[in-house]
């Protein structure tokens, strides 16, 4: 790890600014992906300023939201009532990432921001890597597929975001709120990130120096059933190779609203539009279920070690879409 | 001859002696050592798999905070290479030219105070290529291609003939991956020269080969070297050889005029410590319509490095699986640009086996038969190459309580008959005849004034459990109890070992012990023979039995007297004796030495939309010979059945197509199961002493894991109507 400079935030303010004044400085929260890729050599901040000690925790909630401070961490939001009450594939999605150990540390915020894990990205010995090394080329277009996306991609870039949390939380709408030099905004969660295109190494909106300070989550409608399904190799401990979040309003056997997000196919947390209206308003049924899949894939540029995914992401929609519907009726 | 009567020192399912240490933090494994003054060494690597180094420079690495020394192949000395022992081989010396041979080679090693620095400062190295084109695949028109090359391809009866007269025949290419053999312990080296002796200590599974190669490749004389590993964070093959890290370890010792400490990362151990070779596999099986083979021909291409050696015959045990008249086996070795291939947990068996029981088991699908039935319709009562019978063989024995205990009964023949709810279930089986691999050791025990036993060898014990056994075995030989016997492994000085592989070392070491013991015995009836002070006056060895730590007349306990006694009378401080043993062979026993042989049996969960597999269930019958520890052996085989799980649906080295890079080279990539997907398991043994072991044992710490992926194979093809022919099995293959 190369040597680094580590200082304690007293507050949101300085923690802003310390950054915000030092192009070479980065936040430090629960560190869990971060000292990884220090450890590797893929970032090499020459400051870290430590938040860690903010009072940037704790879940409020009202009738319309829960808001989640940013070092909330993943057991904590897990664990929350009415998370656990209104949000089930909020808290399916968080119980099915990383690991006990990882949840324990990990922040919300940090999730929201972790790092793709494509292997070209995390390994400096490999040159070409357009996130890491802008203009560099992309090794994993080339290379071993499997594990990356089919829907966002460019040329440039197939880096996969592998969140769990960012799928149920991109259908809901969720809203990220920073601080940054000049002040506060709030960033819905589906204009937060950015599609690769040609300048993958820019993976959203946030400015250097803009600390996340919370989340907003609307609550759903109360009616609402929710499901994240996250399929991977083995049983437990791995990223999605595929993964949907979906909540849904279904009365009399017909789809009155529906939030449809897939995980584990885009380069971002991917919303499904198509398959929101495919579903709006039809008959909560196979046929249907199978349309919305379809449109929910539509646009995917496969390659070959990724071309199972579009089929296994249409099935894996449809399952969670059945088990919605079925807990419904 | 004189008989033990303590014999409960063996058999049950004792605890093992070493396990107090190793929960308490005790067990000193060698990435817990540190010693005065020591510093700490990392390894710089290439980035291209092929070409010439044509500048390394040092200079920035030199500069940073606590840097002592750099060594790269522009101020190496020579150094020769290690000796290269039968199976095993030695790899080529590091740093003796600018050759790149493979991606991740060790081109330099930089030493400094703490590990932080000296991986920084290895960071900083700047190294110039010259690439040349990397030779990656198999198939690769450009690779060398090594036929036969141990001289053990085989053709038996007449083939050809065979399969002219079969009603059936399968002719298919099964593929297996590389793997990576991945111990938990980090493969670490520690080194220290000191007046002239140079100490080490290493995550080895052979310390005195260790021994042999450091004297051999830095030319000091063997009494000068001297390698210690009492523990070791697991092997699975990894340190069977002695790696490139070794030796550069010793030689930055010496360089920086300090112990030196290395540990290896975990991308490290991807590219530095070998790994299961991938293999491409032709099998063609042929059988007449009453089910019986008539002709089997297996053929195997695998990886072996540039400027490396390394034994990986995988078609050749289907030359003693099965009974047929007809055998033809072709092992190939192809040269590519690729990180050391080297053993991991049975090699060549792990992946010929796959081929050979997918295979049967197409034949008998094919044949209409029973799958299980096939297999014992063609049973190889004798050895079918040499014709003698075995020295013991209960796989039938394996087959019955197998089917028996998994239910094998309520198997529907029809694939994909079988459901519950969303899943597809399927039944397979597969059987394993591992190969008799051993080779000569030797050991000392004695006998303390205080009557307690101290049991020497230069062996290991890599987490299986050679601690506890050996420790059983000297009880029940000398009759004490356990824990009046220390069993002191891992240290060169001690008598020489052999590796702690190819299921090998129970039984040298075990039989080494035994006749140690049995020599001892013998040396304290001498003793009392003549002495009219003892209660054995004029007792012959064979009169005389040991129990309880006393030495009596057999039929009568209470005449005797105990092993301190006698030291006590005869102003001995103790009494040693040595013992050796050496591999049995066919022709001095008039039978074919067994390794054991075993029965798999897997149940299959196959979701019918999402087609994922889960193992649900999984059934191993193992004639083992005698069991010494039934609760060291049983974890055995389900360590064993949980690599067997991970070959079949999850571990595959990446390596990719352009770079030669291994693209998966954490534990976040490179998947292993983990406990979700480990089902419930049930572990048999059947069968009786070995006849051509003095102790009886054979060996148990590969065949576990062999035969579950073919059995998982054969299930997913009962449950699906899909085969796979392809490791590891995943989703993409079980789609439409």
């Amino acid at each position: 790890m190369r040597p680094f400079a580590y200082t304690r935030a007293a507050d949101p303010g300085q923690a802003v600014s310390l950054v915000g004044g030092d192009p070479r400085a980065a936040f430090l929260a629960g560190g869990t992906t971060q000292l990884d890729l220090m450890k590797d050599g893929v970032l090499g901040p020459e400051r870290l300023v430590d938040i860690t000690r903010l009072p940037l925790g704790g879940i409020v909630h009202d009738d319309a939201a829960v808001r989640v401070g940013a070092l909330t961490t993943m057991a904590e939001l897990a664990a929350d009532p009415v998370v656990r009450d209104r949000l089930p594939f909020v808290r399916q999605a968080l119980l099915l990432g990383a690991s006990v150990q990882l949840r324990g540390m990990a922040t919300v915020g940090g999730n929201l921001l972790q790092r793709t894990r494509c292997r070209y990205f995390r390994d400096p010995g490999v040159a070409a890597c357009n996130k890491r090394a802008p203009g560099s080329g992309c090794a994993a277009v080339p290379g071993v597929q499997r594990m990356h996306a089919v829907l966002g991609t460019s040329d440039h870039c197939i880096a996969l975001h592998a969140s769990d949390l960012a799928v149920p939380l991109t259908a809901l709408d969720a809203v990220v709120h920073t601080r940054h030099a000049d002040g506060t905004r709030s960033i819905p969660l589906t204009r937060f990130y950015l599609p690769p295109g040609d300048s993958p190494h820019v993976e959203n909106v946030l400015r250097h120096g803009e600390l996340i300070t919370a989340v907003e989550i609307p609550l759903p409608a109360w009616g609402t059933r929710s499901r994240y399904l996250k399929v991977r190799d083995r049983a437990s401990y791995e990223f999605a190779l595929v993964s949907a979040g979906v909540a849904l309003v279904v009365e009399d056997g017909v789809v009155r609203t529906a939030r449809v997000a897939l995980g584990g196919v885009g380069t971002v947390p991917w919303r499904a539009r198509g398959a929101e209206e495919a579903l709006r308003g039809a008959r909560a049924d196979a046929a249907s279920f199978r349309r919305a899949a379809e449109a929910a894939l539509a646009g995917a540029r496969p390659l070959p070690g990724t071309a199972f995914k579009i089929e296994l992401a249409r099935r894996t929609l449809v399952r969670t879409l059945e088990s919605v519907a079925e807990e419904s009726s | 001859m004189t008989t033990a009567e303590t014999g409960r020192a063996v058999g049950p399912g004792l605890d093992r002696v070493d396990a107090p240490l190793k929960v308490t933090g005790a067990a000193l494994y060698p990435n817990d050592v540190s010693w005065p003054g020591m510093a700490h060494a990392a390894l710089v690597r290439s980035t291209v798999a092929a070409g010439r180094v044509l500048d390394i420079d040092v200079a920035p690495a030199r500069r940073a905070p606590g840097v002592l020394a750099a060594v790269t192949h522009l101020n190496a000395p020579r150094l020769a290479r290690g000796p290269r022992p039968p199976m095993i081989g030695a790899p080529p010396a590091p740093l003796q030219d600018d050759r790149v041979l493979h991606h991740g080679q060790h081109l330099g090693i930089v030493v400094a105070e703490s590990p932080e620095q000296a991986r920084h400062a290895a960071r900083l190295v700047r190294v110039e290529y010259e690439p040349a084109e990397a030779v990656l695949d198999l198939d690769d028109a450009r690779a060398e291609l090594l036929v036969d090359p141990w001289g053990l391809d085989t053709e038996h009866g007449d083939v050809d003939a065979g399969f002219a007269r079969s009603d059936v025949v399968v002719e298919e290419t099964y593929t297996t991956p590389d793997n990576t053999n991945n111990p938990l312990g980090l493969m670490t080296t520690v080194a220290s020269w000191q007046g002239g002796l140079l100490t080490v200590q290493d995550s080895t599974q052979w310390p005195s080969n260790v021994r042999t190669t450091l004297a051999a490749v830095f030319g000091v004389p063997e009494s000068r070297v001297r390698v210690l590993a009492p523990f070791v964070g697991g092997g699975f093959g990894a340190g069977l050889r002695v790696w490139s890290h070794v030796l550069l370890t010793v030689l930055a010792a010496r360089e920086a005029g300090r112990p030196v400490k290395l540990v290896l990362t975990r991308p490290e151990m991807f590219t530095s410590v070998g790994h299961r070779p991938r293999t491409v596999q032709r099998v063609r099986v042929g059988a007449t319509r009453d089910g019986t083979l008539v002709a089997v021909e297996h053929d195997s291409v695998a990886p072996v490095a540039m400027d490396d050696d390394n034994v990986e015959p995988v078609s050749h045990s289907s030359t003693f699986s099965y009974a047929c008249r007809g055998i033809r086996t072709r092992d190939r070795q192809a040269r590519l640009t690729v990180p050391s291939p080297g053993s991991m947990r049975a090699p060549a068996e792990a992946q010929g086996n796959f081929a050979l029981e997918t295979a049967i088991d197409e034949v008998a699908h094919a044949l209409g038969m029973d799958p299980l039935a096939f297999r014992l319709h063609n049973h190889a009562d004798d050895h079918p190459l040499l014709g003698l019978p075995w020295s013991s063989k209960a796989l039938k024995e394996c087959y019955r309580l197998g089917a028996e205990r998994f239910g094998w009964s309520r198997r529907t023949p029809e694939p994909g008959s079988l459901r519950d709810g969303r899943d597809l279930v399927g039944y397979g089986v597969a059987g394993v005849c591992y190969p008799f691999i051993q080779f000569p050791c030797q050991a000392r025990v004695s006998v303390l004034g205080d009557g307690s036993a101290h049991v020497r060898s230069a062996a290991t014990d890599i987490g299986t459990g050679t601690y506890t056994v050996m420790t059983q075995l000297a009880a029940e030989l000398l009759g004490l109890d356990v824990g009046r016997v220390r069993f002191d492994p891992g240290d060169s000085d001690l008598p020489y070992a052999p590796p702690a592989g190819g299921s090998g070392l129970t039984g040298a070491l075990g039989n080494a012990v035994h006749a140690a013991c049995r020599r001892l015995v013998r040396d304290f009836c001498d003793l009392v023979r003549d002495d009219a002070a003892s209660p054995l006056l004029g007792a012959a060895p064979e009169e005389v039995a040991v129990a309880g730590g006393r030495l009596h007349r057999v039929g009568d306990p209470g005449r005797g007297e105990s092993y301190a006694d006698i030291l006590a009378r005869h102003g001995l401080a103790e009494l040693g004796a040595d013992g050796r043993s050496a591999p049995p062979r066919a022709e001095d026993l008039g039978m074919a030495p067994a390794g054991a042989f075993g029965a798999k049996f897997v149940e299959v969960r196959v979701d019918a939309e999402l087609r994922l597999l889960r193992v649900a269930r999984v059934v191993s019958v193992v004639d083992g010979g005698r069991i010494l520890n039934e609760k060291t052996a049983t974890s055995q085989i389900v360590g064993g059945t949980v690599g067997g799980i991970g070959q079949a649906l999850f571990e595959d080295t990446v390596t990719d197509p352009v770079t030669g890079r291994i693209a998966n080279a954490t534990f976040g990539d490179y998947l292993v199961p983990v406990h979700a997907d480990v089902p419930d398991m049930e572990v048999l043994f059947v069968g009786g002493p070995d006849r051509a072991s003095a102790t009886g044992t054979k060996g148990i710490g590969e065949i576990g894991l062999v035969g579950v992926a073919a059995a998982v194979g054969n299930a997913v093809f009962h449950a699906t109507g899909r085969r796979v022919r392809s490791l590891p099995i995943t989703v993409e293959q079980l789609l439409p």
